[in-house]
């Protein structure tokens, strides 16, 4: 007996098969089976199954939609949802225009979100990957750990499988420096030099494209470099076994390069150069020193550690450490501090968007702006959705005819649910590929605005399919309310006209109205106000001048030259003052960390932390410091290198009533204060001005010009040729000191910009929607309005008769936008200590604008329909 | 208009169609094919080709009655057409002229 043909080819065969030609293929298929099966039974039932695969071609493969219920209705549909896009061309136009502007700010900011989520996510073991954080109770929290703490981790704590080091202080020869390769004569300018131990690279799992990170970094004056720094400088020899020199740097080589890396893009650990750390010394005794903190430390921990037990065990660091350390320094009070001491662990992971109480001086983002553009995507989308819910409810009265007589002749309230859902559907696939266009068309715009290099992964598999996906929920969820709301209608209601026109604003649309002005005033303050810090910031009185100050680069490779250099600038025409220091009250120069007494006090009370700048004498008349007692230095005084020029700040923390004559012990020496200067801000203005010192010093890289002209070209091109006389083999290279202040606060101003755009957006879409639905209602009215004027009514009237409803809806978002907006920038301004005052001023101006562009938009409408003659409305 | 193309396979399932005048299906067609061309032909090779030149028109088709075998499916029987026969014979012609004119080579 034959047994039959297996069931599911079978079944897959009369599935796909067309019916005319099902006969003849099956039974042929059969018949050859049988026969097969009679030959080899083994392999029949396989051959069959290849037979009818062999079969699934396009000649016998049914057309599905010619007979198919779903699918004829599916075309019906859509060709109904076509003919009515087309027929009211502007409505559609507007639902379709919001909804692609809401949908590509949605898509560029997923982009954006998208990347900022992605830092430091790649990482094998990145669960396993910690940065130590010293919390001190009170003051905050940093990163900076003595050199020994990698070792005692290590040694202390077995949970710990590796701890490295990285040491990125520009005062110890990272950051940026001057260098030479091999021999050569050519000096360049490079930055992103760091000191680094080999674990660290092995911890963080740098990939090494030479060498590895097992032996790069063992020998002292080894160093690592980029791939990108590898091609630039050795684009045709094997870079290593090569040696850099770095001028800028005491322990400056010359460095044997063992390995090149390639760094993620997408990670806080951005260099350039690794140093090795290995024989390095910063002074004697420095790597068992446990006073001076100078060192990033990470560390790998092993598998399935229990994070929060090692977390607390790290504080026995302080006893064991730190207390003996404060102990033989001399400070009062151990006890007590030690128990204000505690440790973190950051993952990784969290780095680069979980970093706000952290101090580590490096370029972060900020989950809080994460959510801020994805809550302000969402809204922009809500608004545009609301368009098409309200326009889509509003028209109902043109579609309640159509839905009368389907019901009527027998379609079920399901089919017309599907109609419409099919209708909105159709729109936001438009709307879809309209906001692909657009938002490609936008991206180099917005990568400006946020200072990313994104781009629409339109290769990667999930795009298309993710987009059509969300195109589809967008749609339906749009369409749901319209589509509910348009099929309840009964059908002898609408067939004898009793349907109201819709012209009365019902109370869920205004409710929605209302929704996106608050949205929209929110934004519109929070940009007003942001705005408002950014200039409070840029124009505040910050104790110093920053107009016209050019600081070049480099000059400390000019060696004893550079005073000579300085001189000749001096003799420049429109140069008024010269001077030579790299610590300049921007952020990203030099800065130090040291601790202050009273005479005598020292060892006795705890000491006052600040800086100490080294500068010279023409230093504060550069940079137009307010000097308000004493003296400025003076360069032919030799006692000045033992005099300190100090701030208020500093005058105030030690109680000096009489500052000038004073003397203030750093460390061992006593030091004399010669003058005081009003305090100026060095930091960002979101921290308080700190005490600070200058003092002479020399052998400073930056040389800062303050110019008195009108012709700052002219003067830059005499600057240029004086550095080419003295540098032949250096480019110049120069900045502006208010540029470089205006880079501090470069992520205030791209949160400004961002915002702004996209509150213009947002009112731009809102305001699309009260047009729609402002025309729509004046097409309504039209004989309404005719005849008022026929009787009269002015064209004033007319004007108040359509504008006044949607003018309390706007007043109503602007009594709840208001305490809103207020409450979100109260936070916000929270972070400086230097904020500008939230005024009612702010309040009223957005509030007036928005009623402006509501009144320019229901107006235009209003003054349209009053100014038709209404014989010609009357006559119809 | 150019005369519908006739491809090579086609052409043998034409002249097997031919052969088996009135009785040739897609079973048997497939039998006598193996037999001549010695190799094994997949029954889809020979469904598409017979749907094709029914397109064309070089032939037709009709159904024989319903048996129990064959899973109760019923056979289709194709005839050549008189158009069918034409294509063959010309196809027929120009093999032959070409043939002929190939000179007398001896191979040893």
């Amino acid at each position: 007996m034959i047994p039959p043909p297996p069931s599911l080819a079978l079944k897959f065969l009369r599935w796909f098969c067309r019916a005319d030609y099902l006969d003849e293929v099956e039974g042929d298929l059969i018949e050859i089976y049988e026969l097969q099966y009679l030959r080899t039974p083994s392999s029949a039932k396989r051959k069959f199954i290849w037979t009818v695969v062999r079969h699934f071609r396009p000649e016998f493969i049914k057309a599905f939609s010619q007979n198919s219920n779903t699918t004829t209705m599916l075309n019906n549909n859509l060709k109904i949802a076509w003919r009515h896009l087309i027929k009211q061309k502007m409505y559609s136009a507007i639902k379709i225009g919001g909804f692609a502007l809401g949908i590509a700010a949605c898509l560029l900011i997923t982009l954006f979100v998208k990347d900022e989520l992605k830092y430091d996510q790649h990482y094998t073991n990145k669960d396993q990957i910690f940065r130590l954080v010293f919390e001190f109770e009170g003051e905050g929290a940093w990163v900076w750990f003595p050199a020994p703490t990698a070792k005692a981790l290590i040694s202390d704590f077995p949970e710990i499988e590796k701890a490295g080091r990285l040491l990125n202080a520009e005062s110890f020869g990272a950051g940026t420096s001057e260098i030479q390769i091999n021999d050569d004569a050519q000096i360049f300018h490079e930055s992103g030099f760091t000191y680094a131990d080999h674990e660290l690279l092995e911890i963080l799992e740098i990939d090494f494209i030479k060498g590895d990170s097992r032996s790069a970094l063992t020998q002292p004056n080894t160093i690592v470099i980029s791939e990108e720094k590898a091609k630039k400088f050795f684009p045709k020899e094997d870079p290593i076994g090569q040696t850099i020199v770095m001028k800028n740097n005491a322990r400056g080589g010359p460095f044997t390069i063992t390995g090149v890396v390639q760094l993620k893009e997408a990670s806080h650990f951005q260099y350039d150069f690794f140093m090795t750390l290995t024989g390095v010394e910063l002074w004697p005794g420095e790597q068992d020193f446990w006073n001076a903190t100078n060192y990033h430390t990470y560390f790998k921990v092993h598998p399935n550690t229990n994070i929060k037990q090692l977390e607390d065990k790290l504080d026995q660091i302080t006893k064991k450490y730190f207390a003996p350390a404060w102990v033989a320094a001399g400070d009062q009070g151990v006890e007590e501090e030690s128990k204000k001491v505690s440790y973190h662990m950051q993952p990784v992971s969290d780095i680069h968007l979980y970093n706000e109480e952290i101090v580590d001086n490096l370029n972060h983002g900020d989950i809080r702006f994460v959510w801020i553009f994805s809550a302000v995507a969402l809204f922009i989308l809500l608004i545009a959705a609301i368009n098409f819910i309200n326009l889509s409810t509003a028209r109902s009265a043109n579609r309640a005819l159509e839905v009368g007589l389907r019901k009527t002749v027998g379609s079920s309230r399901g089919t017309l649910i599907n109609q419409f859902l099919t209708e909105s559907f159709v729109f936001s696939f438009i709307a879809f590929v309209v906001a692909l266009c657009l938002a490609s068309l936008l991206l180099p715009y917005f990568n400006t605005l946020s200072g990313k290099a994104l781009a629409l992964p339109l290769a990667e598999w999930w795009f298309l399919p993710g987009l059509f996906g969300t195109c589809l929920l967008l749609g339906i969820l749009a369409g749901f309310y319209p589509a509910l709301y348009l099929s309840s209608f009964k059908p002898i209601n609408t067939l004898k006209g009793n349907l109201s026109k819709g012209s009365k604003s019902s109370g869920l649309r205004s409710t929605l109205v209302v929704f996106q002005f608050t949205t929209s005033i929110v934004l519109i303050i929070a940009t007003f106000i942001i705005h408002r810090q950014m200039s409070f910031i840029l124009n505040k009185d910050l104790g110093f001048d920053k107009n016209q100050v050019l600081m070049i680069q480099g000059t400390n490779t000019l060696g004893d030259q550079s005073i000579t250099f300085k001189n000749e600038l001096l003799n420049l025409a429109g140069v008024e003052n010269v001077s030579i220091s790299d610590y300049l009250p921007v952020a990203g120069t030099m800065r130090d960390n040291n601790a202050f007494h009273k005479e005598g006090m020292r060892g006795k009370e705890n000491p006052i932390l600040g800086q100490i700048w080294k500068v010279d004498a023409n230093y504060i008349n550069t940079m137009g410091m307010n000097l308000i007692d004493g003296r400025n230095f003076n360069a032919d005084m030799i006692s000045d290198s033992l005099s300190l020029i100090i701030n208020q700040k500093m005058a105030d923390a030690m109680g000096f009533e009489n500052p000038v004559g004073q003397r203030i012990q750093h460390f061992s020496r006593l030091k004399t204060v010669i003058g005081v200067i009003d305090n100026f801000h060095f930091e960002s203005m979101k921290d308080e001005i700190r005490p600070l010192c200058l003092a002479v010093g020399s052998n400073s890289a930056t040389t800062s010009v303050k110019m008195q002209t009108e012709d700052i070209a002219g003067t830059i091109t005499s600057i240029e040729r004086i550095w080419k006389q003295f540098a032949p083999n250096q480019e110049i290279r120069y900045s502006f000191l208010d540029d470089r202040f205006a880079l501090m606060y470069q992520d205030v101003q791209r949160m400004g910009t961002i915002l702004s755009s996209f509150s213009v957006l947002a009112i731009v879409v809102a305001c699309l929607g009260l047009f729609a639905l402002s025309a729509f209602m004046v097409e309504q009215r039209t004989k309404e309005i005719s005849i008022r004027l026929v009787l009269g009514a002015s064209l004033s009237h007319i004007f108040q008769l359509l504008t006044s409803n949607f003018l309390k809806l706007v007043a109503i978002s602007i009594l709840i936008a208001a305490p809103m907006a207020y409450y979100f920038m109260d936070q916000w301004l929270a972070d400086y200590t230097y904020r500008t005052t939230l005024g009612w001023d702010v309040f009223i101006i957005s509030s007036g604008l928005v009623i402006l562009i509501a009144i320019g938009t229901v107006g235009y409408q209003s003054v349209k329909a009053g100014l038709i003659s209404p014989t010609e409305n009357l006559r119809g | 208009m150019k005369a519908p193309s006739l491809g090579e396979f086609e052409e043998l399932v034409l002249l097997i169609v031919a052969a088996q005048h009135d009785s040739a299906y897609g079973v048997s067609i497939l039998e006598g094919l193996e037999k001549q061309l010695n190799k094994k032909v997949n029954i889809s090779a020979i469904h598409v080709a017979l749907k094709r030149m029914e397109e064309k028109g070089f032939v037709k088709s009709r159904f024989g009655g319903i048996t129990s075998d064959r899973g109760g499916r019923r056979k289709k029987f194709y005839v050549i057409t008189a158009f069918g026969k034409q294509a063959l014979d010309l196809q027929y012609d120009v093999r032959t002229e070409l043939y002929k004119k190939i000179p007398e080579i001896s191979f040893r």
